[in-house]
């Protein structure tokens, strides 16, 4: 389903997230679509229509062919890049061996995936059919992960359980009663035997994706709510996103806090954030990469800070990125992208050393005119940037961001 | 990653009990692959279904063959599966579209095919009342070489009837049985006389052959290092034995040794044994029994019995060895399910609530000198901060991690239809499995389809009658 005369969205944007290939973005809204806009150009790719109600997150298969999204609907829905449409096709008939299943005909008709009355019945059995949603929840879904080869989905939802789907079938394998909060956030490990699992009740669990059991859980002595959990690039530490102000880097092995950054305002939301990681000219002395991570995260007054990983220390604020809370932060390799409260999403990428470093060149949208007081040392600017001109892409930004 | 939390390797590294039973068609033939995340199945039908041992569904099916599946055979990278079956033909998958890669057709049925371990284009093939062949398959059109079951004899130029007497006599020695050598250079075979002959794969001449046992070898195997070899006849014995390196550039054919280790027998029942396997590391050998249900599970290093797995009151068929796990895969003959024999570790409570930790027996508390020293909170937090003066390293790997192949099996979703023969069917809350049409549970919807026509009169429309 293709909507390409009103492209952007018409409420505040909870998720964005870059594909594995770094060429596409993909963002979830409480208007209850998702969209996918190329990385490079911001030009709107398609829609994806079909959740019957805000939509809360998304995620990108490991192959960026397709997509997850999650709402308030209950439902989680499988999509594919190109055609923007229900990738599953479990067969027409397939459903015939359910007892009690609703007809073929009914499903054809639901075409373009909206849900019907029959499916949320089924909901509760974790199994579907046709195009239909992934159902199986029994409150909003919250958080969605693909693991590295793409097989399973990991789910959080308020109803307080992790399930992981088997995403060929589009079955229901394994649900976990991992919290008694809402799940806040979910992400694999590089190898995919790891799920970490977070929740407003302040615990972090570790999940051994093959038995579902439980291997660690890691809580802070205050006890802050936890908001969104991210693996480090390595697999070795998650980090934590806490309401009480601070990101916190944990060792799971050990059950410590490495890290807490501090610097951005998180009290009231659910906000969301990665690691990066940035190619340098001058070798790490310990380890010799010619690589730099760092953290960047969203704000709730607008901002988008990072930090350096191993100092702690701020190396960059965005500020006024978006009017608003900033809901999440995606990085990769050079691209940044948030968005936040105001529909917006903004796009950055780094601007190596030695690039001419033109003032216009950070300009986003004429909204934000006048509130570009970013630092000195800032790695990153808005992307308009290089051969074309800078009016014409403008004006292709700003179709993005305006509508 | 998970090894770092689990205390897993405490668990004994046998299988136990099993853990699952998975289910498409008809089984004969079961192989993992190298790295042990896809289980390949062939079915009587001459379907090859691929499984995800992850979720426990399946992957991709690869339809080619019409007939009993007899061998599978994955390449090392895990892209490529050769697939021989009964009808005289031999199929290279490419995974990754899931066409076939080559088929190569024989004169007879195949025993047995194997590919070489590290050169996905050549494969031996062991056939039915045939002289074995390598086949090279780089350039399209394939290469067969035949290879020999018997060594040349060196003095029969003058005598003709001898020569002739010995032709008739080496006719009647088949090959049953063809492995690679762990380094791919030498291939060895079991004959129908239980000989063992070593074939060098560059000339193609048998460099030694010795009499292993007395029986028709049925199956060969080696351990993953290639130092051990499994072998299984039909005189009821399983034996080890210990396998030179034949890649060393100094060996010399004359002094090769292939010492006997252990022979395995259930003297008391004299059992037969349908199909042995190694463990990952060659530690224990397992075997399944003839017109028994149960598998036999030794130990390599004293030769002792450690086990008998009782899984369905089913014969066992082909038994696999997960290739680092200890994970057990073996298809029953009646009803072709592969049922998977596992170990599982409990729960531990300790690992849900972090404030409390395990313990044998009681223990004293000691309470630290500062444990409940009141101080006021900024000064935790600045401690804390102040304490988190390590370096970190978020990218670093550690040791390099094998992706030396690189390869990915894609993410199918439309199994469903191309699997017209079967139906998801519904068991309990989250869980799923595929039927097949010939399968005996099928009474039960078979009760509900007549339901539903005979509602039909009345209710207009077999479908909503079946709705309730």
């Amino acid at each position: 389903m293709r909507a390409s005369k009103f492209p952007g969205h018409t409420a505040a944007i909870s998720q964005v997230r870059i594909s594995p290939d770094g060429r596409w973005i993909a963002s979830a809204s409480a208007d209850g679509t998702a969209k996918i806009w190329d990385a490079s150009t911001g030009e709107h790719m398609d829609s994806l229509v079909g959740h019957m109600a805000g939509v809360s997150c998304i995620a990108w298969a490991p192959d960026s062919e397709g997509l997850a999204t999650g709402g308030d609907d209950k439902a989680i829905r499988l999509w594919d890049r190109v055609t923007a449409s229900p990738a599953h096709a479990v067969g027409e008939g397939a459903g015939r061996g359910e007892e009690g299943g609703y007809g073929s005909v009914r499903r054809v008709k639901a075409g373009g995936g909206f849900l019907q009355k029959g499916a949320v019945g089924k909901g509760a059995r974790g199994t579907r059919s046709g195009r239909g949603p992934l159902l199986g929840h029994h409150n909003y879904v919250y958080c969605l992960a693909f693991s590295p080869k793409g097989n399973i989905l990991a789910s959080g939802s308020y109803d307080e359980a992790v399930f992981l789907w088997d995403v060929r079938a589009g079955r229901l394998m394994r649900s976990l009663p991992a919290h008694s909060d809402p799940v806040s956030g979910i992400d694999f490990s590089r190898d995919g035997t790891l799920v970490a699992s977070c929740s407003t009740d302040g615990l972090i669990r570790i999940w051994d994706t093959s038995t579902g059991q439980c291997l660690r859980t890691l809580v802070h002595e205050d006890n802050p709510p936890v908001t969104n959990v991210c693996f480090s690039p390595n697999g070795r530490f998650v980090l934590a996103f806490n309401m009480d102000n601070c990101i916190r880097m944990w060792d799971y092995v050990a059950g410590s806090v490495k890290k807490t950054y501090q610097g951005h305002k998180n009290s009231g939301y659910s906000i969301g954030g990665s690691f990066g990681k940035l190619e340098t000219d001058d070798e790490d002395a310990v380890s010799g990469r010619r690589a730099e991570a760092f953290v960047a995260s969203a704000s709730e007054d607008g901002d988008i800070v990072m930090w350096d990983v191993k100092s702690k220390e701020i190396v960059q604020r965005i500020q006024h990125a978006h009017k608003g809370v900033c809901f999440w932060v995606d990085v990769h390799g050079d691209i940044l992208v948030s968005c936040g409260q105001d529909g917006f999403i903004n796009v950055f990428r780094h601007r190596r050393e030695g690039h001419d470093k033109v003032p216009n060149g950070i300009d986003g949208g004429v909204d934000h005119e006048g509130n570009h007081s970013m630092n000195a040392d800032e790695e990153l600017q808005r992307q308009i940037e290089g051969e074309t001109t800078p009016q014409v892409k403008r004006e292709e930004f700003e179709e993005e961001e305006q509508l | 990653m998970n090894l770092l939390l689990s205390d897993d390797y405490l668990l004994q590294d046998y299988p136990e009990h099993i853990t699952n039973t998975i289910r498409s068609g008809h089984s004969t033939c079961v192989r993992f692959n190298r790295k042990g995340d896809y289980l390949a199945s062939g079915r009587v039908d001459g379907t090859v279904v691929i499984w995800d041992l992850e979720t426990m569904g399946v992957a991709r099916k690869l339809r080619g063959h019409s007939k009993n599946i007899s061998s599978l055979s994955w390449s090392r990278c895990g892209r490529y599966l050769l697939s021989a079956c009964q009808g005289w033909k031999a199929i290279l998958w490419d995974l990754q579209d899931g066409k076939r890669y080559r088929e190569v057709r024989f004169r007879a049925p195949v025993y047995g095919a194997e590919l070489h371990p590290w050169n996905p284009h050549e494969f031996v093939v062991a056939l039915f009342e045939e002289q074995p062949l390598l086949v090279d398959v780089t350039n399209p059109t394939d290469v067969r070489h035949v290879l020999p079951t018997v060594p040349k004899r060196t003095n029969t130029e003058n005598d003709v009837a001898l020569r002739e007497k010995q032709a008739k006599e080496d006719a009647r020695n088949m090959t049953t049985a063809i492995i690679y050598s762990a380094g791919g250079d030498h291939i060895l075979a079991g004959t129908n006389k239980g000989r063992l002959n070593i074939i060098d794969a560059k000339t193609r001449e048998i460099i030694y052959t010795e009499k292993i046992c007395s029986g028709i070898v049925t199956t060969l195997r080696l351990s993953e290092s290639g130092k051990e070899m499994l072998v299984n006849s039909q005189d009821r014995i399983i034996r080890t034995f210990h396998v030179p390196n034949l890649s060393a550039p100094d060996l010399d054919p004359d002094t090769i040794q292939i010492p006997l280790e252990h022979k395995f027998q259930d003297v008391v029942n004299r059992l037969s044994w349908n199909h042995v396997a190694f463990s990952s590391s060659g530690e224990y050998v397992a075997a399944s029994t003839y017109n028994n249900h149960e598998l036999y599970i030794w130990e390599r290093g004293h030769g002792s019995l450690v086990r008998m797995l009782e899984g369905p009151k089913e014969e066992q068929g082909v038994i696999e060895w997960h290739p680092h796990k200890a994970l057990l895969a073996a298809c029953g003959l009646e009803t072709g399910r592969i049922n998977i024999w596992s170990v599982t570790s409990p729960q531990k409570w300790s690992a849900l609530a972090p404030d409390f930790a395990e313990v044998e027996e009681n223990v004293e508390y000691i309470e630290k000198e500062d444990e409940f020293d009141i101080h006021p909170q900024e000064e935790i937090q600045k401690r804390r901060l102040d304490a988190e003066d390590e370096a970190v390293d978020v990218l670093g790997v550690g040791e390099p991690v094998d992706d030396t192949d690189g390869f990915r099996m894609p993410i199918l979703f439309n199994l469903g239809e191309s699997d017209s023969e079967e139906e998801f069917v519904n068991v309990s809350l989250g869980t799923l499995r595929r039927k097949s049409p010939g399968d005996q549970d099928d009474a039960e919807e078979a009760l509900a389809d007549e339901r539903a026509a005979t509602r039909k009169p009345a209710g207009g429309g077999g479908r909503r009658g079946r709705k309730k």
